[in-house]
Order: C-alpha cells, then sequence, then structure tokens
C-alpha cells in the first residue's frame, strides 16, 4: 500500500516535470537562453585564449631573457637568478588575479621577492588598463543566474494565471509533489545549457593548439562545473521562492531582475569599494621612505665596517662595473685593488644578507594591509551567491590570491636555498665573487704598465710622471693601450659554470590542492540552496492558488 | 494629446512596482556609492598631499643645491586626485598618473605604484557613471520592454488607438514617460549622493560642480533615451511582453556587458602597437650609432673641471642620445594614444561605452585629463628649460655646454626656489572638455533617432490585436 502510494507520488512527479521540461524546450526564453550561451561563452573562451597565447608569447621572451641574464655571468657577484612562471592554463577559464600580479621575480640578495614585476592585461598600453575583460567565469556567473530565474519566476504565478494550478491541485497532488516536479523541471531544462556550455568550451581549449591541459586541470574544469550546478540551483531557489510570494508573473519577474542586478553586478562592486574606502590598505609612499632609510643604514653600516677593519672605500680599476645589491666586476687590477674589492665584499655582502631581513619587516606588513584589503572585499561580496561562485572558480583555476601568495612564498624559500647555496660554496671569500681571474696570475702595478706599454715605462710611477706633462689626456691612456694583456677585458673569461645552482621548481598542482577554502565556500552554497527551497517550499504551501 | 498620453503613461510608471523598487534600489546605490567616496577621499588626498610635499622638497633640495642639478634630474610629478571623482572616476586608478621629466624632456608616464591594490581584482568605482551605466539603462529597458506587447495583451492598446491619436504621438510619449520616468529615479540618487558627499566630503559645493551635475544629468538623460528607444524596439518586434523582455535582457547583455569588455582584445587584436621591448631594441640602437659616430674622447669627464674642453663633446652625445631617445619614444606614445582613441570608437558601438566618454568629458577625467596634463607638462618643461638657461647664460663660470642628462658643464650655482617655475594643474576648460566628446554625442543622438525610427515603423506595423 505504502509503497504503491510511493510509486504514484514518483509516476506524478515524472509527469509533471516531463510536462514542464517539453514547455520549457519549445518557448522562446529557452531558445534565447540557449542562443545567448551559443554566443557569449565562445566569446569569453576565444577572448581568453588569445590573452593566453599573447601571455605565453610574452612568457617565452621573459624566460629567454632571464635564462640569458642569468647564465651569462662571469662573477659569482652578479648571479641572480630570475624566477619567470608561465601562465596557468586555467586562467582561460577564469582569469582571477593572473592578469594583474606579474610573473617575473628577480632574487636579490638584499631584498626578499616582494612583489612580481611582469606586464599586466594592459601589454605595451598602460592605457588599457582601464578597460576590463571578461571570462568565462564571469560569463558563467552572468548568464547561469538570469537562465535560472527566467526559467523559475513563473513558476507558480504563470500557472495560475493560466489557471491551471488550480486545476493541478484538485487531483489527488500533493503540495510537495508538485513544487518537487517544478523544481526537477526547470533543472532538466537548465542542465543541458550548463552541459553544453562546458562541453563547447571544452572543445574550444582542445581545438586550441596553443593551450595544454593536464588531466588534474581537466579534474578542476569537473569541479568548476560543479560549483556552477550550485549555483544555478541557489538562484532557480531564490526565483522559486520570489515566484511563490508574487500575486502575480510581471511583479515576480521584476523582483527577480532586481535581485538579479543586485547580487550579480552590485554587491562585488560595492564589497571591493567599501573594503577600499573602509579597510585601509598601507602607504606605499610611507613604506618606500622606510626602505630608504634602512638602506641607509645599511650604507652606514657597510661603511663602519669597512673603516673598522681598515679597507679603503674608494677604489681605481681598469675595467670595472658596480651596481646596485653589490655587483662588483673587475679585470686588469694590481693585486692590492683586486684584494681590496675581495675584502670590501667579504665585509659587505654578508651585511647586505642580514639586512634584506630587516626590509622584510615593513614589506610584509604592506603586502599584509594589500592582502587584508582585498580579503575584506571578498568576506564582504559572500553576501551574494555571485561573490561565492567567483571566489570558488578562482580558487579552483588557481588564479585567486591564496595560490599567487603560495607561489611568492615558495619564490621567496628559493632565495634562501640560492643564498645558503652561495654561502656553502663559501662564495663571498672566494675571489670569484669579483673576478675570474686567477688569483695565482695577479700582478703588480709596474709589472702591468711594463707589460701595457710594451716595456716603455717600467713603473707605474714612470708612467705618472710623464703623463702629468701631457697636455691631452688621453695621450696617456693610448700608452697603456699598446700591448693587449691577456685577463684586461671580460671576454678573455668564459662564463660561469653554474650547474649546480639550484633552479626554482613549480611543484605540478594537485587536483585538490589550494582548495580547503572553497569547500567551506561550496558548503555555503549547499547551505544557502537548501534554506531558499525550505523557504520555498512553505511559501508555496501558503500559496493562494486562487 | 500628447500631454495626455505623456501624463497617463507618467502616472502608469510611478504607480508600478518596478518604479519603487529602481527607486529604492538606485537610492541605496548612489547612497553606497557617496559613502564608499567620503571614506576614501580624504585618505586619497592626505596620501597625495604627500607626495606632493615630498616632490616639493626634492625640488627645494635640488634648488638649494645647484640649478644643473635641478634641470637635468629626473622627478615625478603625480597628478591630483579629484574631488569630483564621485561623478564619474573614470577607472584613473588604473590610469597613468605620474609623469617623469627634467628640464630638458617629458620622458614618461606611469600609474604610481600603491594607486591600485593589485591584490583586489580590478573593479568599478561607484561612481554615478558606474550606477547610471549599469542600472539607468538597465531601468530605462524595464520601463519599456512591455510599452506596447504589454499593453496589447492586457487589451488597452486597442482601445488607445480607437481613439482620435496618431500612432507616432503614442509611441513618443511612452518613450517620453520611459525617460522621465527613469531621470526621476537618477534625479533621487543624484541629490542623495550629493547630500553625503558634500556633508561628509572634503570639499564644499563649488559652481564648477553644479555645471558638472548638470552636464551629468544631460548625458544620462541620452543613456535613458537610448535604452528606452531599445526597449520601445524590443517591445515592438517581439510577439509577446516575454520575448521582448527576453530581446531587452539581450540587448542589455550585449551593450553594458559583452561591448565594453572586449575593447583590451579590440585593441590588441585591431589595433596591435609595437611591443615596448622593440623599442627599447630601436633605442639601444641609436645609442650604439651615436657612440661609435661620436669623436673619441667624447665620454671623458672630470667632474673637478668644468672647462675641460671634451666635456663639449660629451654634451653633445648627450644632447643627441637625448633626442634620438625622444624622437622614438614620442612616436611610440603617439601610438598609444592612436590605440586607445581608435578602440574607444570602436566600443562606441555599445551606447553604454558612448555614455561612459562623455561622463568622463562632463567631469574632465580620465583619460581626457591624462592628455592635458601630459600637454600642460611639455609647456612647463619649456619654461624650466629657458629658466634654467637664462641661469646658466648668466654665471661666468659656466662653459655653457648643455649636458641634459649630467651635471657637468654648466652652472653650479644654486638657485631660490622661489624663482623656480612650477607646475599647475589646470582643470580643464569647457572646449577642452566638449571638443574631444562632440563625436561621440553626434554618434549618441545618431543612435537614438535610428533606433526610436526604427521602433516607431515597428509600431506603425504592429498588428494591434
Amino acid at each position: 500500500m505504502m509503497s504503491g502510494e510511493v510509486q504514484a507520488r514518483e509516476a506524478m512527479i515524472a509527469t509533471i516535470v516531463k510536462k514542464d521540461f517539453l514547455t520549457n524546450l519549445v518557448s522562446p526564453r529557452f531558445a534565447i537562453g540557449f542562443v545567448l550561451c551559443l554566443v557569449l561563452i565562445p566569446f569569453s573562451i576565444l577572448i581568453n585564449i588569445s590573452n593566453y597565447r599573447d601571455r605565453m608569447s610574452q612568457y617565452r621572451l621573459d624566460r629567454d631573457a632571464a635564462e640569458k641574464t642569468t647564465t651569462e655571468v662571469r662573477v659569482y657577484s652578479t648571479l641572480r637568478p630570475e624566477v619567470v612562471l608561465p601562465p596557468d592554463p586555467l586562467s582561460v577559464f577564469g582569469k582571477g588575479l593572473s592578469d594583474q600580479v606579474g610573473n617575473r621575480t628577480r632574487i636579490w640578495l638584499g631584498d626578499k621577492p616582494f612583489l612580481a614585476a611582469g606586464k599586466t592585461a594592459a601589454g605595451d598600453n598602460p592605457f588599457l588598463a582601464s578597460f576590463f575583460s571578461v571570462d568565462f567565469v564571469d560569463i558563467a556567473a552572468i548568464i547561469f543566474s538570469l537562465l535560472a530565474l527566467i526559467f523559475s519566476y513563473d513558476a507558480f504565478t504563470r500557472e495560475k494565471e493560466d489557471g491551471t494550478l488550480k486545476l493541478q491541485m484538485s487531483n489527488s497532488l500533493s503540495r510537495s509533489t508538485a513544487l518537487a516536479g517544478k523544481t526537477l523541471g526547470i533543472f532538466l531544462t537548465l542542465l543541458p545549457v550548463l552541459v553544453f556550455s562546458f562541453l563547447l568550451s571544452g572543445v574550444l581549449v582542445l581545438l586550441s593548439r596553443d593551450i595544454a591541459f593536464s588531466a588534474s586541470d581537466w579534474g578542476r574544469i569537473v569541479l568548476l562545473f560543479a560549483a556552477s550546478l550550485l549555483y544555478l540551483a541557489v538562484f532557480v531557489f531564490i526565483g522559486i521562492l520570489v515566484s511563490a510570494r508574487s500575486k502575480s508573473s510581471v511583479t515576480s519577474l521584476v523582483v527577480c531582475l532586481f535581485l538579479w542586478v543586485l547580487f550579480v553586478f552590485i554587491i562585488p562592486v560595492v564589497a571591493a569599494n567599501f573594503a577600499e574606502s573602509f579597510v585601509g590598505a598601507a602607504s606605499r609612499d610611507n613604506l618606500d621612505r622606510v626602505l630608504k632609510d634602512i638602506d641607509k643604514a645599511r650604507e652606514e653600516e657597510i661603511s663602519r665596517a669597512l673603516k673598522a677593519q681598515g679597507i679603503p672605500e674608494g677604489y681605481s680599476c681598469w675595467w670595472c662595473s658596480t651596481s646596485e645589491d653589490g655587483f662588483v666586476e673587475t679585470y686588469g687590477d694590481s693585486r692590492d685593488e683586486f684584494e681590496n674589492f675581495h675584502r670590501r665584499s667579504m665585509v659587505s655582502e654578508p651585511i647586505r644578507i642580514a639586512y634584506a631581513d630587516k626590509r622584510w619587516a615593513p614589506q610584509k606588513a604592506y603586502l599584509d594591509s594589500l592582502a587584508r584589503q582585498a580579503d575584506a572585499a571578498g568576506a564582504f561580496s559572500l553576501v551574494s551567491p555571485t561573490g561565492v561562485f567567483r571566489a570558488i572558480a578562482s580558487a579552483v583555476c588557481r588564479t585567486d590570491l591564496a595560490a599567487h601568495g603560495r607561489r611568492m612564498d615558495r619564490i621567496r624559500q628559493y632565495r634562501e636555498s640560492f643564498v645558503r647555496w652561495l654561502e656553502g660554496k663559501d662564495i663571498f671569500r672566494s675571489y670569484g665573487w669579483i673576478t675570474p681571474t686567477d688569483p695565482a696570475s695577479f700582478k703588480t702595478d709596474d709589472q702591468l704598465t711594463a707589460e701595457r706599454t710594451g716595456g716603455e715605462f717600467k713603473t707605474l710611477k714612470e708612467w705618472e710622471e710623464w703623463g702629468s706633462k701631457q697636455k691631452d689626456a688621453r695621450a696617456r691612456w693610448v700608452k697603456l693601450n699598446m700591448v693587449t694583456v691577456a685577463g684586461d677585458s671580460p671576454t678573455d673569461f668564459p662564463f660561469l659554470d653554474i650547474a649546480d645552482m639550484p633552479r626554482f621548481e613549480e611543484p605540478s598542482g594537485a587536483l585538490l590542492s589550494g582548495l580547503e577554502a572553497s569547500v567551506l565556500e561550496g558548503g555555503l552554497l549547499v547551505v544557502a540552496a537548501v534554506f531558499l527551497f525550505a523557504l520555498g517550499y512553505v511559501a508555496f504551501i501558503r500559496f493562494d492558488v486562487r | 494629446m500628447f500631454r495626455v498620453v505623456v501624463k497617463r503613461e507618467l502616472l502608469h510608471n510611478l504607480y508600478s512596482l518596478r518604479f519603487l523598487i529602481s527607486l529604492a534600489l538606485v537610492i541605496a546605490v548612489f547612497a553606497a556609492g557617496a559613502a564608499s567616496f567620503a571614506g576614501s577621499s580624504a585618505a586619497n588626498l592626505a596620501k597625495y598631499r604627500e607626495t606632493q610635499s615630498q616632490f616639493q622638497e626634492t625640488m627645494r633640495g635640488l634648488a638649494g643645491q645647484d640649478a644643473t642639478d635641478l634641470a637635468v634630474r629626473r622627478q615625478t610629478y603625480t597628478l591630483k586626485p579629484r574631488s569630483d571623482g564621485f561623478i564619474s572616476d573614470a577607472k584613473e586608478k588604473y590610469l597613468p598618473n605620474a609623469i617623469v621629466f627634467s628640464a630638458w624632456n617629458v620622458f614618461s608616464f606611469q600609474n604610481k605604484s600603491g594607486t591600485a591594490n593589485p591584490f583586489l581584482k580590478r573593479y568599478d568605482e561607484l561612481s554615478w557613471t558606474f550606477i547610471a551605466a549599469l542600472i539607468v539603462s538597465f531601468i530605462a529597458l524595464l520601463f519599456t520592454f512591455d510599452a506596447v506587447s504589454g499593453e496589447k495583451e492586457s487589451k488597452t492598446l486597442a482601445l488607445s488607438l480607437a481613439n482620435p491619436v496618431s500612432r507616432a504621438t503614442i509611441l513618443l510619449g511612452k518613450f517620453a514617460s520611459g525617460v522621465l520616468s527613469v531621470m526621476a529615479i537618477v534625479l533621487a540618487g543624484i541629490l542623495t549622493s550629493l547630500i553625503i558627499v558634500i556633508v561628509l566630503g572634503p570639499e564644499g559645493p563649488t559652481t564648477a560642480l553644479a555645471g558638472e551635475v548638470l552636464g551629468f544629468l544631460a548625458v544620462t538623460a541620452l543613456l535613458a533615451a537610448t535604452f528606452a528607444a531599445f526597449g520601445l524596439l524590443s517591445s515592438v518586434i517581439a510577439p509577446s511582453s516575454n520575448v521582448s523582455l527576453l530581446l531587452a535582457l539581450a540587448f542589455w547583455l550585449a551593450f553594458a556587458v559583452i561591448v565594453p569588455n572586449s575593447s583590451v582584445f579590440v585593441a590588441k587584436n585591431i589595433f596591435p602597437i609595437e611591443s615596448s621591448e622593440a623599442v627599447q631594441k630601436r633605442i639601444n640602437a641609436a645609442f650604439d650609432d651615436l657612440n661609435k659616430a661620436a669623436p673619441p674622447g667624447s665620454w671623458m669627464m672630470n667632474s673637478g673641471n668644468p672647462f675641460l674642453p671634451q666635456h663639449e663633446l660629451r654634451a653633445n652625445l648627450q644632447m643627441k642620445r637625448l633626442e634620438a631617445e625622444k624622437g622614438i619614444r614620442d612616436a611610440y606614445y603617439q601610438t598609444m594614444f592612436r590605440q586607445f582613441d581608435r578602440t574607444r570608437l570602436v566600443t562606441a558601438l555599445s551606447p553604454v561605452s558612448l555614455f561612459e566618454v562623455l561622463a568622463e568629458a562632463v567631469s574632465g577625467g580620465g583619460y581626457l585629463r591624462f592628455r592635458k596634463a601630459w600637454d600642460d607638462m611639455h609647456v612647463y618643461q619649456g619654461q624650466m628649460l629657458s629658466f634654467f638657461k637664462s641661469l646658466d647664460a648668466a654665471d661666468k663660470d659656466s662653459p655653457h655646454w648643455y649636458n641634459p642628462s649630467e651635471n657637468v658643464s654648466t652652472t653650479r650655482k644654486p638657485v631660490a626656489f622661489e624663482r623656480v617655475p612650477q607646475f599647475v594643474e589646470k582643470p580643464m576648460s569647457f572646449v577642452e572638455r566638449a571638443g574631444p566628446a562632440l563625436k561621440f554625442l553626434v554618434i549618441n543622438i545618431f543612435v537614438v533617432s535610428a533606433v526610436f525610427l526604427l521602433a516607431f515603423v515597428g509600431f506603425v506595423r504592429y498588428d494591434v490585436r
């Protein structure tokens, strides 16, 4: 008896589902919704594939340039590897922050990796930064919610207006059965649209030769599909609730559309604006000033240490180039001059490395304040299902702030291992830090003068005395270039062998890594869906079908 | 008769649910935007004052040291945050807002680091322009999408037409009342916002602000008219109000979401420009050529003796390098401006983009304002240069060999900071705002007329049964 009732109920639900599904399928809204997806989804995917292609070719240029500057060095003091990260293939679906945080980080001794550099969305023209762009996730957030509401806003009101609802209810049909049938009918109509949208984008990605998804990337697309389904459900239930609380279809429609604009377009923007206005970020000018002071303190400390050890700060070299962050490269000097360069670096570099930690404290505080503001915007936008969906989607596509933070943390760890590698070689104490010249072949000033002038002057002093009588300053130097001495110029030496230098390696992303927060956000959507459904159920029970 | 129609339609709108919800939503969002602006503008202004005072201090320090140091040092001038940013922020947060210059050249522009938070996904400022572009366009459609098809369904259309009233009058009446209802809502929102901004904000009301508010109302009315025309169009081409709603939504998605967001794609693929790396390569090549062609000894320098004869060669070489780089860079900047202008013209396909350009012109901000500052900076740089040259000419201890990059062979006397010309940002004049906006205005008026005409044609052929 009981099972018979259940069966009858199931049959009834199936009938309603079938009827609603078919009505929806032949309706103009299905056709227009389908066409919208057909136009907008490929539009967003193709634009982002083209964007990905540009970023990829830029990445290759940057990577090759970085490789060149890293490997084509002759002394260790100018060795600064640069980490260049390729764009994530998943950014084709949700670009998140990927086109505004940069992908290049040079490793310095006196500074920890702070903000990544690299071309942003604007590319070569900074004015283009004022144009925004959309991706699959944005389009999905707009279209799926709209479709969900368009199909559910008149779930009961239309049938009431047509008079068919009264007819239905006069049969031995419980309201919960009617509701279940209605809901399933709507889902059954929307599911093909959703599946179609994902399949279409998947095919476009497969057809594109520039982009290759790994198995775990496809797995993440499946997760994105699940999140979209959940998102869709929330809006279907919003539509049903509004429909059950409205007297007429027109009212229900107007309310639904305003809710749509509010949730999809307004709340995320209000959230970002409020975060920006009321959760202040630290001042960059202030940070720059603090860092400048720290740099000054470092230079003073280096200066003091040199004085304490009686090392002269000035130098006169045959060929040398010095630059920020302790770059020193020198050739063809006398033994004493080489020795001074060497002793200076031995003192300054450990201090420079120690000061990187002092710089890091204010830098971290600044980064934290930026992250706090961004997190506040994210938290505020959780008020809207669209905000939740976007948060999940960018985490799934590995383009959210958390993923960027993890990446920068790994690059900072890499810097530590690079510095350890240098220290392990005891390289600051080696002459290889400043010159590739073999210390055994160092010469005195007099020897060098004699060699370079082809024996015309025996000592440096002799040449100086002669030189002081010369009117033309240039003529003095001509004499010193009479004979080319091996080791006087950088090109006399090969590049360093840095085969054992640690390289930055990005771990291949596991399917579920970095999605801890998304589980909670997904749970939020589930709770919202269940809650809205319950409300809709209660509202429908009390719905006046007349 | 027209007035009767308008009155009837207006009352019909005023008593409708959509009017109430729109009003509540618009007032709420305007209030949120104004609160947010008031909350951040004081902080932004404080940050700017800090930057500006540092800029002044650097200049004062250099002037007290040495006039040549003042002339050759590259300095960065940062644009002031606008006090009327709540009308149209024009994405200034993401645009270049700092100009690098010396007395010899205006070098480059950049978006000052720290202007926008890179960890916060780029977003629209809740300015009047954003609210209007998004919501006014939406409610204008909402008031008109069922103007004809809805009346047909409620069977009042046939009745109306049975009276001695022309179809043109009816359509025009519906159009006018749609625009008027929307503008009533906008006006309420604007007043709310103005009260909040004036009470909480850093600056009081000015006549310039009043002019901008009126201008904004005018361009918003144009936006409302455009979308009302599109709403009427979807109303007369669809058989039922349901379908016309979907059509209206499709219009809205295309104009407010799709077209404005495809600008970067358009720019990069239809109007590509040279990459910055390639430009740098050309500059380096030009430098190499100059170095090769320079007479020997051109790089010699003795800071203790300005009159060292080689300093003249060095000054000549540095001047040639500056001119070579300036030529290449300025041409590159022109291609950037052109790319931006053309992209904007293509996106004028969408009335929302058109509106954003017009609102930017009304508030005198964004790209237009940057271009003006960039031009003004060139004028200022000319003044600085002639000021410096006159200082140098008066100094007997200077060899007068102009070296634009180094302090080697020109005057080394300090100069009183008060005498140094200062760069003052000037607000944009009416002509400067209206000039570039004129063609967009013409396009917009053409679009409204064309769409309304289409709607009229559709209505004339409309089967009212």
